[in-house]
């Protein structure tokens, strides 16, 4: 990769969290908690796709970022108000946004139809006449329209400014004659980077009246003019009462692209900290809402870019001033560092590596006869300890927070809602809940399922939902929370439930289910985990081809997991999925078998015991079967099926795993001896060889050596085909 | 590794030669990782018989490979002198089980020789030629030949 393609793989990184900060400002803003900050953030997001796309040369995606840029521009001024019909279009482009950065990722392309679309729906808002094709309400398309592009080229808008200070006392002892002086002289690199400073100095051009002065005198004669290369700077005089940090803030995006200073005129550069912040309040437009006006008026000149009369009332409507930009500059950014996951990964291998080593140095100390009060048994100890710190520290370097993937939910719910004609809110819980990369790399897959069922079979169309006395818009709950080790995602719909009845006769006739099979109601909910189940009365491409469910529960089962539905009917339905934090170590039972050490997943064990003679009965030239409380069995020799021994033993003098598979059937395993339950660290054996029948993947054991997980759903289905097949000389025949 | 056939023949290259009974065996020393010394394997079930088992290697779960078997020559015991040559081929780690390792050779491709007829398929599949030093007979692995067998039985 060369380094170009590098800081490009970095830009998409980036691309990826500033469009989940762009969806999460837009959902705030629909559920009606945006303020001011929030439409800064979500006018940031679009700005800084826009800004990296032009560095690289995507010009598809700056044509597009620029619309969309340009709108929420003037939703950011105040211009054009931020309904709730807007905040749905805005969310919609941002979908469309997101398929143009992954088309600019791939080097494909976006549905161009849609796009263009979305273009000319945006560019309608911003023309102030939003397209008929929208279930527009009046107020929006009958509000006072700006001039066409207004919010681009003429762009005066409210910003908000500080009004904490509710008893502002009159104070005029702002030098007459101070002002700010600031050079600006931008570098190619910031229009390179599809900033221009036009609009720098109109944001300048906000915060008061302002002198522009353009030093032209770097400026080439025209055949030596290079287009891409920056010869202007600009020196803008302000009025002293502006802040500073306002004035720092117009340049935020351009930090190190251009040469900037920024001067006071006079000495008088010392103000108390309410002078400024008085400062920053004459800054404000005086269109604002009324009070504010009144009590401010006194103090500020009025600002000289004052707005159109006629957009007053949009302005007055829009978020009231709640906080000062000195006041509440965002939130200062979580500092983080990108790594790249080998590293980690290497690093957690390592320290694996030095708790073995530990324990070895350990269990020699004890070999050579140290007293476990002695120095050094004590400082191993010690040394233990921070092993055992380091290495959960490790562990929570890998630790993520569901967000990525439940950032993608919202879209989704709103994509099958809308194909399949049902009205949804999508409200989401515990995002913050951490987990191993390695499990959420793994999560996307059954929530995107689950939550497609929840959408399609279980809410109800608007017009059932009415009949039914219930709200037309159907609740669906997507919630992460730690529980006993584990993580559970829970989806939770509102809708009617399940059919248990229907449930039941289908079952019966796909002859899933006898048809006197007694159940509970709860039994009955989890047939439509049954490979070749479906429920749906019509195949759409949303769910119901039949190979829904079981696929996710067999997927899930296979990272040791748990899937299950319980159902209210009438009230809903809640899908409850369960996985261990992390896929990198596992709880196993260590046996011998045959002289080889196997490790167990404890996940699949139901019980362990030792069977009495009596109660193992041959079946069948070979098998055998194990009676466990009045039901029968299959015994599985582990060793014999493996190839460990030519004979299975007698299943008496060993111990005997009982085991649930992945049908949901038992089998007994027998091995000779239980050491003990363990927490392993899983290491692949794909990594440097190839699956192995029988083998899930590898581990370390304490004194340094590998030991083999037992894949139980492998080793049972092996066991049925033993008779016919004596697998081991197959393999070593070539 | 593939790009040494490219390599001019003045140019010098480093092999790593090594015993398997009576006879010599080298591999080109860019693809070795490390050396060490023989620690049993943990067999692995459904394997050919070629495949010692696994090993540990610093966190790593390492097939090892007995290269006698490979290449259909009788196995020995393995004794205090066995050493396992860890190499790696496109991405993969193997270890190679062999009986002593015997010089380090420093080469021009043009001392390499082509494997004459004789030698059973087997053989010629995994010798990429034949080197002559100090009157003893050097064959050079073709690693790379080695280990795609894996991903065949593995398919």
């Amino acid at each position: 990769m060369d380094e170009l393609e590098e800081i490009k793989a970095t830009f998409f990184q980036e691309c990826d969290e500033l469009l989940g900060d762009l969806e999460a400002g837009l959902l705030q803003m629909e559920a009606g908690e945006g303020d001011s900050e929030t439409v800064n953030a979500v006018f940031r997001a679009v700005h800084s796709v826009k800004g990296g796309a032009g560095a690289f040369g995507l010009d598809a995606l700056v044509r597009y970022a620029h619309v969309f840029e340009t709108l929420l521009d003037g939703v950011r001024s105040g211009s054009i108000e931020a309904a709730p019909e807007l905040v749905r279009v805005l969310l919609r482009a941002a979908d469309v946004l997101a398929d143009e950065v992954q088309a600019a990722r791939t080097n494909g392309r976006a549905d161009e139809h849609e796009t263009a679309s979305m273009v000319a729906e945006l560019e309608a808002w911003i023309a102030g006449e939003p397209l008929g094709a929208e279930p527009v309400v009046a107020p929006a398309a009958a509000k006072p329209a700006a001039p066409p592009a207004a919010a681009d080229e003429d762009d005066f808008g409210f910003k908000p400014m500080a009004v904490l200070i509710p008893d502002v006392a009159p104070i005029d002892e702002a030098p007459a004659k101070a002002g700010w002086t600031v050079t600006f002289k931008p570098a190619a690199s910031l229009y390179a980077k599809a900033n221009e400073a036009g609009r720098l100095l109109r944001e300048l051009g906000r915060l008061g009246p302002v002198e522009v002065e353009l030093d032209d005198a770097d400026l080439p004669p025209l055949d030596a003019l290079k287009p891409e290369e920056a010869y202007l700077s600009w020196t803008v005089r302000l009025e002293p009462e502006v802040d500073e940090q306002a004035i720092r803030d117009a340049f935020e995006f351009v930090d190190g692209d251009c040469e900037l200073t920024i001067s006071r005129e006079d000495g008088a550069n010392e103000e108390t900290d309410l002078a400024a912040l008085l400062a920053s309040l004459s800054a404000a437009p005086a269109p604002g809402p009324a009070p504010l006006e009144v009590e401010i008026a006194p103090l500020a000149p009025a600002p000289v870019a004052v707005a159109p009369v006629e957009s007053a009332p949009i302005r007055a409507a829009a978020p009231a001033p709640a906080a000062g930009r000195a006041a509440v500059d965002h939130a200062p950014p979580q500092a983080t560092i990108r790594v790249d996951p080998e590293r980690i990964d290497r690093l957690i291998d390592l320290v694996g590596e030095l708790v073995i080593n530990q324990a070895m140095l350990a269990q020699r100390v004890v070999q050579h006869g140290f007293a476990p009060s002695s120095d050094i048994a004590m400082g191993l100890d010690e040394l233990e300890q921070l092993t055992r710190g380091i290495q959960d520290s490790v562990m929570a370097i890998r630790a993520q927070p569901v967000k990525s993937v439940f950032q993608r939910m919202p879209r989704l719910a709103r994509e099958v809602a809308s194909q399949i004609g049902k009205q949804v809110r999508l409200v989401m819980e515990g995002e913050g809940t951490e987990v191993d990369k390695t499990v959420i790399e793994r999560l996307s897959d059954p929530i995107t399922h689950m939550l497609r069922n929840a959408i399609d079979h279980g809410l109800e169309t608007p017009s059932e939902r009415i009949a039914a006395g219930k709200p037309p818009e159907g609740v669906v709950r997507l919630a992460a929370l730690h529980r006993g080790g584990r993580i559970v995602i829970e989806v939770e719909d509102d809708g009617r439930g399940i059919n248990r009845q229907r449930v039941r006769q289908i079952a019966i006739d796909k002859g899933l289910l006898a048809a006197d099979a007694t159940l509970t109601d709860e039994e009955v909910d989890n047939l439509i985990f049954l490979p070749g189940f479906s429920t749906a009365n019509a195949v759409s491409d949303i769910s119901g081809r039949g190979v829904g469910m079981d696929v996710v529960r067999r997927s899930v089962q296979a990272l040791g997991g748990r899937i299950s539905i319980s159902s209210r009917p009438g009230e809903g339905s809640t899908f409850t999925l369960s996985l261990p934090l992390t896929l990198a170590v596992l709880d196993g039972m260590v046996v011998d078998v045959a002289g080889h050490t196997l490790v167990v997943p404890l996940t699949s064990i139901i019980e362990s015991l030792r069977p009495k003679p009596e109660d193992v009965r041959p079946l069948g030239p070979t098998g055998a079967v194990l009676a466990v409380r009045d039901s029968y069995v299959p015994l599985v020799d582990v060793g014999s099926v493996l190839g460990f021994r030519k004979s299975s033993v007698a299943p008496s003098e060993g111990v005997v795993l009982l085991v649930e598979h992945e049908d949901g059937g038992r089998a007994a395993l027998v091995a000779d001896v239980i050491q003990g339950q363990r927490q392993v660290v899983i290491k692949s054996l794909e990594a440097n060889y190839r699956q192995v029948e029988g083998i899930a993947a590898a581990t370390i054991l304490g004194d340094g050596r590998v030991a083999l997980i037992l894949d139980v759903d492998a080793v049972v289905a092996m066991r049925r085909r033993e008779p016919r097949a004596p697998e081991p000389t197959l393999h070593a025949a070539e | 590794m593939n790009e040494t056939h490219a390599q001019s023949t003045s140019e010098r290259r480093e092999l790593i030669a090594f015993c398997i009974g009576e006879q010599e065996y080298c591999v080109d020393i860019m693809a070795v990782r490390e050396i060490r010394g023989w620690s049993p394997a943990t067999p692995l079930p459904q394997t050919p018989d070629y495949m010692r088992g696994v090993i540990n290697l610093r966190g790593a779960v390492l097939p090892i490979m007995d290269l006698a078997a490979r290449l259909g020559l009788p196995t020995s015991e393995t004794t205090v002198r066995s050493v396992i040559i860890v190499i790696k081929v496109d991405e993969r780690m193997v270890g190679l089980l062999v009986d002593a390792v015997s010089d380090i050779l420093s080469i021009t491709e043009d001392l390499i020789q082509a494997t004459p007829d004789v030698a059973c398929d087997r053989v010629r599949s995994f010798i990429r030629g034949l080197i002559t030093m100090e009157g003893r007979m050097i064959s050079e692995i073709a690693i790379e030949r080695l280990l795609p067998e894996l991903e065949a039985l593995a398919a």
